[in-house]
C-alpha cells in the first residue's frame, strides 16, 4: 500500500468517525479469551447472520475489568453506549434479539464505571 | 421529551423476594408519571460505586445520585427525568476515579486496525515530530514532563535519551523491554495486546529522539498473543510507510522487529536482555558502563518499558506541561496496577500518581471479597514488600512506598486477607526468585536457596528464633553483595513481612501455629463431637487411617498418625472438622 | 587523570583505572575471590564490594572504573560483615574436604576462610554430590568444589578459544561443564590445563601420578629413568621459596638421583634431535617439493589436539616429527637400552613436564608405542615432582649441583630455547639455513 501522509491521517479519522454507526464489540485480550469470549465472538456472529441484521461485530483489547470479562460493547443509534459484563452464549443471542433489534438495554448484565479522561 | 435512560444500582437485592424492591417502585412512578415510554429503567451488574446505598445515573445528562432514597423518586422524577436539571443533594461526585492515559484506547480500538489508532489521533505525535520539532525538542519535552521509567526503576525517561543521544557510536539501538516477570503483573501484556501501535509511535519517537534506526522489542515468549499482535502491527505499519526509509516524508528511518524472551525473569534486567538478544546466556554484567553508552553489541542503547513509551506519544501532542499537571511533585502522570488478589474487582487499575492504597484498593477495588478481613497490600512483586492496613492512606508514588520498605515497582499490587500467611508469602517470592536467579554471583543463588530453606523450615514446624536472625543477615548479603537487581531486591518481601509481622513468625517458631490456617504442617485437625453427624465420610477419606470410630460413638482422630493433609475437613459435609 | 576520595585519602589515576587498583594507592589490598590478573572480571563472588561513602551504594572494586569526584570506603564494620556472610554462604555449598584436597594450604577460598577468621558453620550444608570427572587423563574435575568464579569458562572460551567449558543450568543448580553435560574426554577439550592452573579452589586439578612412580621407584627390579623438560628447571624453586626464575639445573640432577632414579637425562638432548628432524623435513619440503607448505609444527599436544579437533584441513601441513618427550622416550627404550644392555622390559621412563597437556600425549596413538612398549610411561607435572621431593625431606635450596647421565644427556643451545616463546621456530630455522647453506 501506498505510504502515509498528513493528508491522510485526517481522510482515515473521517472515514473510521462516519463508519459503521452500529456496532458491538467483545474485548479479546487475554482475560477475555480465558473467560470464553472466543464463544461469545461465535454466538454473536451466528445469531447477526441468522437474524439478518447490518450492525458491525468487532474486537478490542482489554477494558482493565478483568473480573467481569467476557465484556461486550453495544452501540446501536439512539441508545445509550453500555458494556454487558459477565456475558453467557444466551445473553450474547439476547444482546442481538434484545437489545440491537428490540432496543431494549439487557437487565442485570450492565458495568457502568466512571472512568476520568486524561485527554479528549 | 428526548428519551432518557436510568441505570440502577440497586444494592437491595430484594428483586426475588419482591421487598424493598427500589426498581420495581421507581418503575410503578414512571408508570404513574407516564414515563413509562420514555424513560429506560435498566438495572446495571456494577457501577464501581459501593457502599454509597442506591446509585443511579441518567442519561444523556450523565448526572449520578447516590444514596437514593424511594421518597427521592419523585424529587428525580420532576426535576431531572422531566427538565433535565440535578437534584443537588443527591449529587454524587466519586472522590476518586481512574483516569485512562496510557489505557485510554484499550478497549476502543480493534488492535488489528492501523486505521482505527490513527482515527484516534495515532501517529499525529510522530508526525508533529518529524514536521515541527527538532529532535533536542523532543528530549527536553519529555524531560520537563517528568515521565519517569514505569518498570519500576523510575529513571528519568528524558535523561536517559539525552544520554543515549550524546553517547559515542556509529549505531545506537532502542529496545522496549516487554519481559515483564513479576508474578500477577500484566499491564505491559494488555498494552501490547491492546494497542501495540501506542508503543510502536513511542519507540520511533525514541528513536527519532535518540538518532537510532534500528529498534527491538523483547517480548516474552510466554505472551504468543502479545507477539503476534505486535507483528501484525509492525507489519502494517512498515506497509503504510511509517517503519521503514523515510517515514511520514520526512530524513527519519527505522524499523523494528521482535525478539523473543526464553522463560528467564532475570533477562528483564537490562544488561541481562542485551546479553539474551546477542545469544548469549542471558547473565547480567557490571554497570557502570550503563546501555545508553554500551548496550547491544557495544553500542549506546536506550532501554524503556512498554507503559513508560505508551506515554511518549501523548505526552509529544498534548505537552510537557499537561503531563506534569498530572501526579504529585516527584512523580508525574499516571500509573496502571494490576490489582489482583482478594479484592473484589481484579483488573487493571490506572490512576495519577499520588492516589492513596485505599482508594485503590477499597474504592476502586471494591474492597474484599467475600466479607473477609484485609490483611495487606503486596506492591512491586518479588522486589517489593508488604504494606499492612495502617499505612493504606499511603498517597502511592515512587518515593513513598519505599520509605514503608516496598516500592512501587512495575504495577503488580497483590491483595491479601486474614487467610493469607505472611511467612507462606515470603516463602513464595523467595521460592520464585531461586527458580529464576541466573547463578552467576554468590550472594544470591546461595543466599536465595538459604532463605527458602529457613523459611521452609519454619512454615513446617522446624523452625528456631535464631533463624530470625539468619534470615536478616543473608537479607543483607543479598541486598549489598548481589549483582543485579534480582538478588539485590529478592529478600524485601522476607524484611518488609518480618517487620510487620514478626508475631506471626514468632507464632510459627515458638507454639508452632499458623494464625492463617495456611501451613498445612502445622494444621491440627480434630472432630467437633456435637457436630459430628457419625457418617465416616472422614474415615474413609483419611489416607493414613488416622480416623477411628464408628457410627455409634463417632470418630476421632489420632494426632500422631495425622500428616495434615486437610482431606476430612475438605470431606465433611457437616463443618464437624475443626482446623486450628 | 582521575582525581577521587579512597577512604578519605586521595587518588590520583589514569581514566579506566578500577576501584580495585586505584586502592593499591592508598595501601589497600581490597579483598577478593573470583578476580585473576590474566583475566577480564566476572563479578560474581561480591566479596570485593566497596561503599560509594555516605550512601547505601554498594560497588564491586574489580570492575568498577574510578570517576572523577567519587568517595569511596573501603570497609567498614557492616561492609566486613556482608562480606564474611557471602564466604560463610559460599562454603555452606562447598565440602571443605582441605585436608584431603591437592590445593590444601595453596587455595584461594581457603585463604580467605583463614582471614575471615571462620570458624562455625552458620548455614546448613547442601553439596550437589556431582560426580568426578577424571575423563581426561591429566586433570580431575570435582564440580562441588567449584565456586563459580567463572575463570575456567572465561578462559577456555575467550582466551583458548576452544569453548570446551561453559555453564550449564540455571540458580542454584548451575554448573560448569562441556556443552550438554558430556565427559570432559568427550568434549572439544584440548587437555590444555589452563582451566586447572586458574582454578581458585580444588575443582579442576591435575592427576596425581606420584604414587605410581614412587611404586616403580620403589621395584628392585626395574630400571627407572627420568628426563626433565627445559623449563621445569626454572619453574620449580618457586616450590621451595626460591625467587621465580631461579635456575636450579643443577640440583635437579642431584635430586632426582636421590630419589632413587637409575638414570637422568635432560629432554633438552632430545629437543636437538627434534630440530635435526624439522630442519629436515622443512628442506625436503621447502628445496625439494616433497610436501606441502607452510610446514606447521609445536610439541604441544594440547595444540595437536586443537589442530585435528578445530582446523581439521590443516593436518597435512602438520610436521610428521614427534616431540622431544617422545623422542627422549623412545630413544632410552631402543639406543640406550641396547647399547646399556638393559632388558626393555624393565625400562620405565618418567618424564617431568611443566603441563598436564603431556600426560595425555603418552598413550594418544599407537606411534607412541615405538619401541614395543610404551615410550614413556609417566609424566609428571612441576608440582607434583615438589611434592615427591617434600615428602623425602630434602632440602632441595641446599643441594649440590651435579651433572645428568651422558649419552642422551648433553644438549646444545638449540634444544634449551625451546623453552620459550618461538624458540622452536628459532632453532629449526637455523639449523635448516645450516643444512642448505652448509
Amino acid at each position: 500500500m501506498a505510504a502515509l501522509t498528513a493528508k491522510d491521517f485526517d481522510a482515515i479519522k473521517t472515514s473510521v468517525q462516519d463508519g459503521a454507526k452500529n456496532w458491538i464489540r467483545v474485548g479479546m485480550s487475554t482475560c477475555g479469551i480465558a473467560a470464553g469470549a472466543g464463544k461469545i465472538y461465535r454466538a454473536l456472529e451466528e445469531e447477526i447472520s441468522r437474524q439478518g441484521q447490518s450492525v458491525s461485530l468487532r474486537t478490542c483489547g482489554c477494558l482493565g475489568m478483568c473480573y467481569a470479562e467476557p465484556l461486550v460493547e453495544v452501540c446501536i443509534e439512539g441508545l445509550p453506549r453500555v458494556v454487558y459484563c459477565r456475558v453467557t452464549e444466551d445473553c450474547a443471542r439476547e444482546i442481538v434479539r434484545g437489545h440491537v433489534m428490540g432496543r431494549k438495554l439487557l437487565q442485570d448484565y450492565i458495568l457502568a464505571m466512571h472512568y476520568e479522561e486524561a485527554f479528549s | 421529551m428526548s428519551d432518557k435512560t436510568v441505570l440502577l444500582q440497586d444494592t437491595t437485592a430484594g428483586i426475588a423476594t419482591g421487598t424493598n424492591d427500589f426498581f420495581g417502585v421507581f418503575k410503578a412512578a414512571l408508570r404513574e408519571s407516564n414515563l413509562a415510554d420514555n424513560v429506560r429503567l435498566v438495572r446495571v451488574a456494577d457501577m464501581g460505586v459501593y457502599n454509597q446505598g442506591v446509585v443511579m445515573t441518567i442519561l444523556p445528562e450523565n448526572i449520578t445520585y447516590a444514596n437514593v432514597e424511594v421518597h427521592d423518586i419523585k424529587r428525580i422524577i420532576g426535576v431531572t427525568l422531566k427538565h433535565g436539571n440535578p437534584v443537588k443533594d443527591l449529587l454524587y461526585q466519586p472522590k476518586f476515579r481512574q483516569m485512562r492515559l496510557v489505557l485510554k484506547n484499550c478497549g476502543r480500538l480493534d488492535p488489528g486496525s492501523i486505521d482505527d489508532y490513527i482515527a484516534t489521533d495515532g501517529y499525529r505525535a510522530l508526525l508533529k515530530a518529524v514536521e515541527q520539532k527538532t529532535p533536542e525538542d523532543v528530549i527536553a519535552e519529555l524531560k520537563n514532563s517528568g515521565l519517569r521509567g514505569r518498570g519500576g526503576g523510575g529513571y528519568s525517561t528524558g535523561l536517559k535519551w539525552q544520554f543515549t543521544r550524546e553517547a559515542e557510536g556509529e549505531t545506537k539501538y532502542v529496545i522496549c523491554n516487554a519481559d515483564e516477570g513479576d508474578p500477577g503483573a500484566y499491564m505491559d501484556r494488555s498494552v501490547l495486546e491492546g494497542n501495540p501501535h501506542s508503543v510502536i509511535e513511542g519507540m520511533l519517537l525514541a528513536g527519532y529522539a535518540i538518532g537510532s534506526s534500528q529498534g527491538f522489542f523483547y517480548i516474552r515468549a510466554e505472551y504468543p498473543l502479545a507477539i503476534e499482535r505486535v507483528q501484525k502491527a509492525l507489519d502494517q505499519a512498515r506497509d503504510r510507510g511509517l517503519l521503514g526509509a523515510n517515514i511520514l516524508g520526512s530524513a527519519f528511518s527505522m524499523d523494528i522487529e521482535i525478539r523473543l524472551g526464553a522463560g528467564a525473569f532475570v533477562c528483564g534486567e537490562e544488561t541481562a536482555l542485551i546479553a539474551s538478544i546477542e545469544g548469549k546466556r542471558g547473565t547480567p554484567v557490571p554497570r557502570p558502563p550503563y546501555p545508553s553508552v554500551r548496550g547491544l553489541w557495544g553500542m549506546p542503547t536506550c532501554i524503556n518499558n512498554v507503559e513508560t513509551l505508551a506515554n511518549v506519544a501523548p505526552i509529544i501532542l498534548h505537552g510537557a506541561d499537561w503531563f506534569a499537571g498530572i501526579g504529585t511533585s516527584s512523580s508525574k502522570g499516571t500509573k496502571v496496577f494490576a490489582l489482583t488478589g482478594k479484592v473484589r474487582n481484579s483488573g487493571l487499575v490506572e490512576v495519577p500518581m499520588g492516589t492513596t492504597l485505599r482508594d485503590i484498593v477499597f474504592d476502586i477495588g471494591g474492597g474484599i471479597a467475600s466479607g473477609k478481613k484485609f490483611k495487606a497490600v503486596q506492591t512491586g512483586g518479588p522486589s517489593g514488600g508488604v504494606i499492612p492496613e495502617k499505612y493504606l492512606d499511603t498517597p502511592v508514588d515512587y518515593d513513598t512506598l519505599q520509605k514503608l520498605g516496598s516500592i512501587m515497582g512495575s504495577g503488580g499490587m497483590i491483595v491479601m486477607d486474614e487467610d493469607d500467611c505472611m511467612v507462606d508469602i515470603a516463602k513464595f517470592y523467595i521460592k520464585f526468585c531461586v527458580e529464576e536467579s541466573c547463578g552467576k554471583c554468590a550472594p544470591c543463588r546461595i543466599g536465595g536457596y538459604q532463605i527458602l530453606h529457613i523459611l521452609e523450615g519454619i512454615t513446617q514446624g522446624r523452625g528456631t528464633l535464631q533463624d530470625l536472625d539468619r534470615l536478616i543477615l543473608i537479607a543483607r548479603a543479598m541486598k549489598m553483595g548481589s549483582l543485579c537487581g534480582l538478588g539485590q531486591t529478592a529478600a524485601n518481601p522476607v524484611i518488609s513481612t518480618l517487620t510487620y509481622f514478626e508475631d506471626e513468625y514468632r507464632e510459627h517458631i515458638v507454639n508452632r501455629r499458623c494464625p492463617a490456617r495456611k501451613c498445612k504442617a502445622l494444621l491440627q485437625f480434630s472432630i467437633i463431637r456435637h457436630q459430628c453427624k457419625k457418617c465416616g465420610l472422614c474415615a474413609r477419606a483419611c489416607p493414613e487411617n488416622a480416623i477411628t470410630g464408628d457410627r455409634e460413638h463417632g470418630y476421632t482422630i489420632d494426632t500422631d498418625k495425622c500428616i495434615h493433609c486437610g482431606m476430612c475437613f475438605d470431606v465433611c459435609k457437616f463443618s464437624a472438622v475443626e482446623r486450628i | 587523570m582521575i582525581q577521587a576520595m579512597i577512604n578519605r585519602k586521595p587518588v590520583s589515576v589514569p581514566e579506566g583505572t578500577t576501584i580495585l587498583e586505584a586502592a593499591r594507592q592508598v595501601q589497600v589490598k581490597i579483598p577478593t575471590l573470583c578476580h585473576h590478573p590474566d583475566l577480564p572480571p566476572t563479578a560474581a563472588c561480591g566479596i570485593c564490594i566497596v561503599r560509594l561513602e555516605g550512601t547505601k551504594r554498594m560497588l564491586r572494586a574489580c570492575c568498577t572504573p574510578i570517576e572523577d569526584g567519587m568517595k569511596i570506603i573501603t570497609h567498614d564494620p557492616e561492609i566486613v560483615e556482608v562480606r564474611r556472610t557471602v564466604l560463610e554462604l559460599i562454603l555452606s555449598n562447598h565440602p571443605n574436604d582441605c585436608l584431603k584436597c591437592g590445593r590444601n594450604q595453596s587455595c584461594e577460598l581457603q585463604n580467605l576462610a583463614a582471614d575471615f577468621g571462620i570458624r562455625e558453620e552458620l548455614f546448613e550444608k547442601f553439596i550437589g554430590n556431582i560426580p568426578k570427572d577424571d575423563s581426561t587423563n591429566a586433570f580431575v574435575i570435582e564440580p562441588d568444589k567449584c565456586i563459580h568464579c567463572g575463570r575456567c569458562i572465561e578462559i577456555c572460551q575467550e582466551i583458548q578459544g576452544v569453548w570446551a567449558l561453559s555453564f550449564l543450568g540455571r540458580g542454584f543448580n548451575s554448573r560448569f561443564a562441556p556443552a550438554a553435560g558430556q565427559k570432559m574426554g568427550d568434549s572439544p577439550c584440548v587437555v590444555c590445563g589452563q582451566c586447572a592452573s586458574h582454578c581458585p579452589t580444588g575443582a579442576i586439578f591435575e592427576k596425581d601420578d606420584t604414587l605410581k612412580v614412587w611404586q616403580e621407584l620403589q621395584n628392585p627390579d626395574t630400571f627407572c629413568v627420568v628426563q626433565i623438560a627445559p623449563v621445569v628447571r626454572v619453574a620449580i624453586g618457586e616450590a621451595f621459596g626460591m625467587p621465580p626464575g631461579t635456575n636450579t639445573t643443577g640440583k635437579l640432577y642431584t635430586v632426582l638421583r636421590r630419589l632413587g632414579f637409575n638414570a637422568v637425562f635432560d629432554t633438552t638432548f632430545a629437543a636437538d634431535v627434534t630440530i635435526n628432524e624439522e630442519a629436515t623435513e622443512f628442506v625436503e619440503r621447502f628445496v625439494h617439493g616433497k610436501g606441502p607448505l607452510p610446514l606447521i609444527t609445536s610439541c604441544c599436544p594440547s595444540w595437536v589436539i586443537y589442530l585435528e579437533k578445530q582446523v581439521p584441513d590443516m593436518v597435512d601441513y602438520f610436521s610428521s616429527c614427534k616431540s622431544p618427550q617422545q623422542i627422549s622416550g623412545l630413544l632410552t627404550k631402543t639406543y640406550y637400552a641396547e647399547k646399556m644392555g638393559i632388558d626393555l622390559s624393565k625400562i620405565v621412563v618418567v618424564s617431568i613436564m611443566p603441563c598436564t597437556s603431556k600426560k595425555t600425549e603418552l598413550s594418544r596413538t599407537e606411534e607412541m608405542f615405538a619401541s614395543g612398549y610404551q615410550d614413556v610411561d609417566y609424566s609428571l607435572t612441576t608440582r607434583e615432582l615438589a611434592r615427591m621431593i617434600k615428602q623425602t625431606g630434602k632440602d632441595f635450596v641446599n643441594l649440590p649441583d651435579s651433572e645428568p647421565d651422558h649419552m642422551l644427556g648433553e644438549y646444545s643451545g638449540a634444544g634449551v630455547i625451546f623453552g620459550t616463546t618461538g624458540g622452536v621456530m628459532e632453532a629449526a630455522l637455523r639449523s635448516a639455513y645450516s643444512f642448505i647453506t652448509g
